[in-house]
């Protein structure tokens, strides 16, 4: 094996035991104090009640943030390579939102395609993104234009957003979009449906990865190695929108971690997609969680959203992108 | 090749290329030369098929280059740009290995053929100590010629070279037109060229295409597309045509003169 391997392996076996040792964390702190053998004890078979609460209240919500946490840093991994900018995330430019809004709409009138929440999702999302695209490109995507376009699209969304509860009557009608993201109701129904469309998602992106790599060359070169290259950009727009959709489905509008973690991967293991899009997923599940997990034990019993521990952490790793520019890419 | 009556747009407004006429010798070095925005890029865009004509075609073995998919093409010619990027942490050997995704799929390892193929890249562009070195440590002639290095591992008949030498040194513009030529008579690869140096244009080509306005103004040996007259046609240069035994003709520009170029 040589030193790089060596580093590389070194570098999972780390994220997977802090996100194992957070995870473990998480699920014995909170209103509920259990050891963590008492909790293992009792979820093999016991009849433990306070097993039985965290069961069915803090486990969903522990999975679903990890999930979300993947499922969004992956989708900022795809929309980076895609719009070869290193400040593309679903939630800054407008992606999450338009999902948001198409989201609540749904579940406002026909609450019972609960199933079909993440495809609704997508086609909201698939907007935004479109929008973003039309506007904004221009030969290339340059970043600050992206962001400019970007925020313009999110906030018609996030605005269509505040109106929909004067219109759709529902329980979930007061929903605001930038304070949803407390993962405090989540279901185990929540957790199995971002398992699943979630999972697609990532799948997808995994087996895509050359496309990924390619794009970060020029397109004319990208072109002359036998890609086509539209027809690549168009398929991994969709899987970065399902992904970010079906996160904004079940709750999920975290603004930053598609922007944080794959720039922290990129660093850690630098740009191969093979080997950073796994690494991503795992930090993705690992900030979220330790957002999520911070949120709801430093001030209790009150909550912070996870949401707004990220924006805290998110918004000045911006300004440092913003100010090292576009320098990511290109030799 | 051969390039039949081409009409292109970029904008659809005004006409960029008008009505091209012109081939590519097999086994031999052809240049494109021309003033800046004559439209001889975006011959080579054409015939590399990055654009698509308006009208007329530029033809590979009796197909239209459009007609072929991305990858068939991709088997048949390959280029080098003036202008590239790559992430920054990717070492040369993997680079160079991109030029056999046209051959072995986006998802397979790297077979015997393969690996022979990028030893190969390597070793004709010298880069076989650099293989494990980051693109970002080279130098600039260094970083051109992966480049070359992975348009070759390709293997294809046909190499085009968009101005591959406009942004080296002195040495380095020469160093990559050896190994052109090298490649050329060494391998028989057919090979065309956008050169903005007329004399390098002489030097390293045997047959020399000469455009101005988006139209073909002039084909054939060098000695007989440059002239005293042609280039004070093409660029609004005077020039002073030179013979130096060993050499072959070179061009001295003397000024401008009086002319203006529309």
């Amino acid at each position: 094996m040589t030193m790089k391997s060596i580093k590389l392996v070194a570098l999972f076996a780390g994220l997977l035991a802090v996100l194992a040792a957070v995870f473990l964390y998480s699920a014995v702190t909170g209103s509920i104090k259990i050891t963590a053998p008492e909790l293992v004890a009792g979820l093999l078979g016991g009849t433990d009640e306070r097993v039985d609460v965290i069961r069915d209240l803090r486990l969903p919500r522990i999975l679903l943030s990890m999930l979300v946490g993947a499922t969004l840093a992956v989708s900022g991994s795809l929309l980076q390579a895609v719009m070869r900018n290193p400040l593309a995330d679903a939630g800054i430019i407008g992606i999450s939102a338009g999902a948001g809004v198409f989201t609540l709409v749904l579940a406002g009138l026909f609450p019972m395609l609960f199933f079909w929440t993440p495809l609704f999702a997508f086609i909201g999302g698939a907007i935004a993104c479109v929008l973003v695209y039309t506007f904004a490109w221009q030969g290339g995507l340059s970043p600050l234009r992206m962001v400019l376009v970007g925020i313009a699209v999110h906030m018609i969304f996030t605005g269509i957003g505040q109106l929909a509860p004067a219109f759709v009557r529902s329980s979930i009608g007061q929903a605001n979009l930038i304070s949803a993201s407390t993962f405090s109701f989540t279901t185990w129904g929540d957790v199995r449906l971002l398992l699943l469309y979630g999972t697609i998602g990532l799948i997808l992106a995994y087996v895509l990865f050359p496309w990924c790599n390619m794009l970060l060359l020029q397109d004319k070169t990208a072109h002359h190695l036998g890609l086509h290259v539209v027809r690549a950009r168009v398929v991994l727009s969709a899987v970065a929108v399902l992904l970010a959709g079906s996160a904004a489905a079940v709750g999920g509008f975290l603004f930053f971690v598609g922007l944080l973690v794959p720039a922290i991967s990129r660093i850690c293991v630098g740009s191969d997609h093979r080997v950073s899009l796994p690494f991503t997923a795992l930090a993705g599940a690992l900030l979220v969680l330790a957002a999520d997990t911070v949120g709801r034990t430093v001030a209790h019993p009150l909550e912070i959203p996870a949401s707004v521990i990220l924006m805290i952490i998110g918004g000045p790793f911006l300004l440092v992108l913003l100010k090292r520019g576009g320098r990511m890419y290109g030799n | 090749m051969e390039i039949n009556r081409v009409v292109f747009s970029h904008d659809k407004r005004r006409n960029h290329l008008k009505d091209i006429q012109a081939a590519l010798a097999p086994g031999r070095i052809t240049t494109i030369i021309g003033p800046n925005g004559c439209g001889k890029s975006t011959l080579l865009g054409v015939m590399s098929g990055l654009y698509r004509p308006q009208s007329g075609q530029a033809v590979i073995d009796g197909k239209a280059v459009h007609r072929y998919s991305a990858r068939e093409l991709a088997r048949k010619l390959a280029a080098v740009h003036q202008q590239n990027s790559a992430p920054a942490d990717i070492t040369v050997e993997r680079l160079v290995g991109y030029g056999r995704i046209p051959r072995r799929g986006w998802f397979g390892g790297n077979g015997e053929d393969d690996r022979e193929a990028i030893e190969w890249a390597l070793s004709c562009t010298d880069l076989a100590d650099k293989r494990e070195t980051s693109v970002e440590q080279l130098s600039g002639g260094e970083r051109q010629r992966v480049w070359l290095a992975m348009a070759l591992a390709q293997k294809t008949p046909m190499l085009f070279l968009d101005e591959p030498t406009t942004f080296l040194d002195m040495y380095y513009q020469l160093e990559m037109l050896e190994l052109v030529r090298r490649l050329n008579r060494e391998y028989n690869l057919t090979i065309a060229m956008v050169l903005h140096d007329i004399n390098q244009a002489i030097r390293y080509s045997d047959y020399i295409i000469a455009m101005k306005d988006g139209r073909v103004v002039a084909q054939g040996l060098p000695q007989e597309v440059i002239t005293r007259e042609s280039v004070k046609d093409i660029y609004g240069v005077h020039v002073i045509v030179g013979h130096e035994e060993g050499a072959g003709i070179y061009i001295v520009p003397v000024g401008i003169g009086t002319s203006t170029r529309r």
